[in-house]
């Protein structure tokens, strides 16, 4: 009996513990706001960091911005003209649409190399094609060549800037000036996908 | 009365003579080092016999002494043998100052930019005393280092001794093993070679494809310096793999190692009843303590241990260094470090996002929370039958992922490709093209064909004035410069493909001419071309495989390697067979076969001594 009323007692007092929480102090609240922008800070200083650590990017660097004029660009239907300083090719379709592609293979980050031949980018690791638009043929990887954005300056004047990276078409007008984005590249058509 | 205006050694001196107040100075310096034990004390210890003095002085290094303030004073008898731990966390620890030794001592020699690393390469490897015996070492130890805490998971889930209270201990090891694969691919970029370049190209491909797009790219762009590995690159895996990853692995050994301790080392399993944890309480006869007895093995192991690597570094390893990094030129076969290989081979299951990135980071928190999630009591093996097959099943799957990681599985290369790849390929992943080893006097100027290995060695002059008749009359279409089809006759097609102005020896009219016999290594790497284009009979049709050697100047020559075949009707990769198991050789509308040739060189200079290897 005794340990039960014991046991009753017990129960009570663990019933009875329940802590009350007075409102925070002025001194405690001011501790929690100062917590707060010690961790404002740290974010900012994360921010900071990353932003320190992000490359910075040059004309004329792989990273920067190319130039061409005119004359750079080869004829419709000829090779792709190749790039080595920005990994890129600039690519005159035989139905005079430009096109840039970066020369990276989606699949494993391997360079295809142009195979005059049999007209298409073949990728010296595991066998990806692709054709001079940079559209998936065959292999293991997942896409089509991804692409660099375009600025194209026509002699009459008018100014495309291509968004997408898809291929512009010409239409017969004479290009004065080519500016191309190395910075960032824009994902390339799914397998499957013509253009 | 002091000597001196202050009391001194000389009073001591004055006091109990010369001799007496030497030795004691002596004993007094050696206990003040030993943090407690004196002259006296370390004779006991060494000789075996129980300390004479109380309190225990064996105790005092530890209670008083900084460097073993961290190491017990004593273990259980039964965690000195090999059995259960197999000292794979001893080793994990010893590879961490092993290789933090080693690569400081690399770091004297070492500058992090692409224009001087692969040649500060060379001069470790050439010119520095022990230069390449400390990179192999540290290399080695490197490779040892990530097996080692592989297997030292593995035993703690075994035995699991992940189980409460050691929770938190397992999560700092899954931590350190994370900090181990970083270390050891960071250190894979600073030799700046084609399979450093590459290897981490590869790895580096999957950081990108973290979600969302935003953080991938800007995750890639930190890491690599830049849209693409360069000095910015090569810098900051550096600086990581010095100072960064090193700092993080040392706080997570200490954090490890401190849990170790406070929680003792776990006994195996069967030494203790079910749900007890009795790793703290170690009767007085189990003991074995830290000075003498655990204190001199582990210094035999480390001096075992360390002769081991040498003995194998000295003897049986090289770490491999292969040509300059080029990033225009990516090897046939590269492959990320073989640690690394489970997780391609994921990547070849689908998604890269989802197995390059989600995959491992789930399997790596399953790694870090199990502890919490199993939280059965008993630690036998017996009433774990789920804990070991899972275990099994995991090793098993990585296992397999790796292999299915290797360029083997699951990518085809074209055959031809393939085959002159292995014919001339520069040094990769310790082999060579067969090509490569020839002597420089064997490799005689001409053209020759596997054409001549099809018959007997009788017949081999008729074999190849046959093949010379025979392209006279060859012909077949390419494109030209409008691509307008043109008819080629191969002799002009293979002459070009040779480039007459690297190979004089073949001029305008080409002729075939019999390997001679003062080449017998020529003749065995001709034999084995045509195994390999009999082999792959089926895709590339009546084969000719061709190697034209021609000098270029006095002391170097150029081997070009080429395969001509008739394309045959091909699905996917692999050739359409018709009823017979018969392939179906395509034609030119004109009726000409349709022909298909690749090429490719390589350099052999007189001194090169792929030979000698």
């Amino acid at each position: 009996m005794a340990t039960a009323a014991s046991a009753v007692v017990e129960r009570a007092q663990k019933k009875q513990v329940v802590v009350e929480v007075a409102a925070p102090s002025r001194r405690e609240f001011l501790y929690y706001i100062w917590g707060a922008s010690i961790v404002l800070l740290l974010g900012e200083a994360t921010a900071g960091l990353i932003w320190f650590a992000l490359p910075r990017f040059k004309e004329g660097e792989f990273g920067g911005t190319f130039r061409f004029t005119g004359e750079d660009i080869p004829a419709a239907g000829d090779p792709p003209l190749a790039i080595p300083a920005g990994r890129f090719h600039v690519a005159h379709l035989e139905d005079d649409r430009l096109v840039t592609l970066y020369g990276v293979c989606t699949h494993l980050g391997c360079l295809p190399k142009w195979d005059e031949g049999t007209i298409r980018f073949r990728c010296p690791c595991h066998g990806s094609q692709f054709n001079g638009d940079g559209t998936w043929i065959t292999g293991p990887a997942p896409r089509g060549l991804d692409r660099f954005r375009m600025t194209i300056t026509f002699t009459d004047g008018e100014v495309i800037t291509q968004e997408t990276g898809a291929p512009v078409a010409l239409n017969g007008r004479e290009i004065a000036s080519l500016a191309i984005d190395s910075s960032d590249k824009v994902i390339g058509p799914g397998q499957g996908v013509t253009l | 009365m002091s000597i001196l205006p202050f009391p001194s050694f000389l009073d001591d001196i004055k006091d109990k003579g010369f001799k007496k107040a030497i030795f004691e100075g002596i004993n007094e310096v050696v206990e003040r080092s030993t943090a407690g034990m004196n002259i006296q004390d370390i004779r006991e210890a060494l000789r075996g016999e129980a300390p004479t003095r109380r309190p225990n002085p064996r105790l005092q290094p530890h209670a008083d002494g900084f460097w073993l303030h961290m190491r017990p004073s004593y273990f259980h008898k039964d965690m000195t043998g090999l059995y259960p731990e197999f000292r794979l966390g001893w080793l994990s620890t010893y590879f961490v100052f092993f290789e933090t030794i080693t690569g400081l001592l690399l770091m004297v020699w070492y500058t992090p930019s692409p224009t001087v690393a692969y040649g500060d390469m060379l001069n470790i490897l050439g010119n520095v005393p022990l230069g390449q015996l400390m990179r192999d070492l540290h290399r080695l130890g490197a490779e040892f280092m990530v097996l080692i805490v592989c297997l030292h998971m593995i035993r703690t889930f075994m035995t699991a001794s992940y189980k409460k209270p050691r929770q938190f201990t397992w999560a700092t090891g899954v931590i350190l093993l994370l900090f181990t694969l970083l270390l050891s691919f960071t250190g894979y970029l600073l030799p700046w070679d084609q399979l450093a370049l590459w290897a981490v190209t590869i790895g580096a491909s999957m950081i990108e494809a973290a979600p969302p797009a935003i953080v991938g790219e800007n995750l890639n762009l930190l890491v690599r310096g830049g849209p693409d590995i360069g000095a910015n690159g090569l810098l900051r895996f550096y600086l990581a793999h010095v100072l960064l990853l090193p700092a993080f692995l040392f706080i997570f050994t200490g954090v490890h190692y401190y849990k170790v301790i406070v929680h003792a080392h776990s006994l195996p399993p069967q030494k203790e009843n079910i749900g007890e944890d009795t790793a703290k309480r170690v009767p007085l006869d189990k003991r074995v303590y830290f000075i003498p007895d655990v204190l001199t093995s582990e210094m035999m192991w480390i001096a075992v241990t360390t002769f081991l690597l040498i003995v194998l570094c000295v003897w049986f390893y090289h770490a491999p260094l292969e040509n300059h990094a080029d990033p225009q030129i990516t090897p046939l076969g590269t492959t990320a470090p073989w640690y690394f290989l489970w997780v391609q081979g994921a990547l070849k299951l689908g998604d890269k996002v989802l197995w390059g990135i989600i995959f491992p980071t789930v399997l790596l928190v399953f790694f870090l929370v199990y502890p919490y999630l199993d939280t059965s009591a008993s630690r036998r093996y017996a009433d774990r039958r789920f804990g070991m097959s899972l275990c099994f099943a995991l090793v098993s799957m990585i296992t397999f992922m790796s292999y299915m990681g290797l360029p083997e599985y699951g990518v085809s290369t074209a055959p031809s490709t393939e085959i002159i790849y292995r014919m001339r390929h520069e040094p990769t992943h310790g082999a060579m093209g067969i090509l490569l080893p020839v002597p420089f006097d064997q490799l005689a100027p001409g053209v020759y064909t596997t054409r001549q290995f099809e018959g007997t060695e009788e017949e081999a002059d008729e074999i190849v004035a046959a093949l010379n008749a025979e392209l006279d009359s060859f012909s077949f279409q390419t494109l030209d410069a409008d691509r307008n089809p043109q008819t080629t006759p191969l002799r002009d097609f293979i002459s070009g493909q040779l480039g007459l102005t690297h190979s004089p020896v073949v001029g305008s009219s080409l002729r075939f001419s019999t390997v001679p016999a003062a080449s017998p290594e020529l003749i065995a790497v001709m034999e084995e071309f045509e195994h390999e284009l009999e082999a792959e009979g089926e895709a590339l049709h009546n084969a000719i495989g061709i190697i034209a050697i021609s000098d270029v100047q006095g002391t170097l020559r150029r081997a070009d390697v080429l395969i001509v075949w008739q394309e045959v009707e091909l699905e996917g990769s692999k050739p359409v067979l018709d009823e017979n198991g018969e392939p179906n050789p395509l034609f030119n509308e004109d009726g000409s076969p349709m022909m298909r040739i690749e090429e490719g060189h390589t350099f052999i200079h007189r001194d090169s001594s792929y030979y000698m290897k």
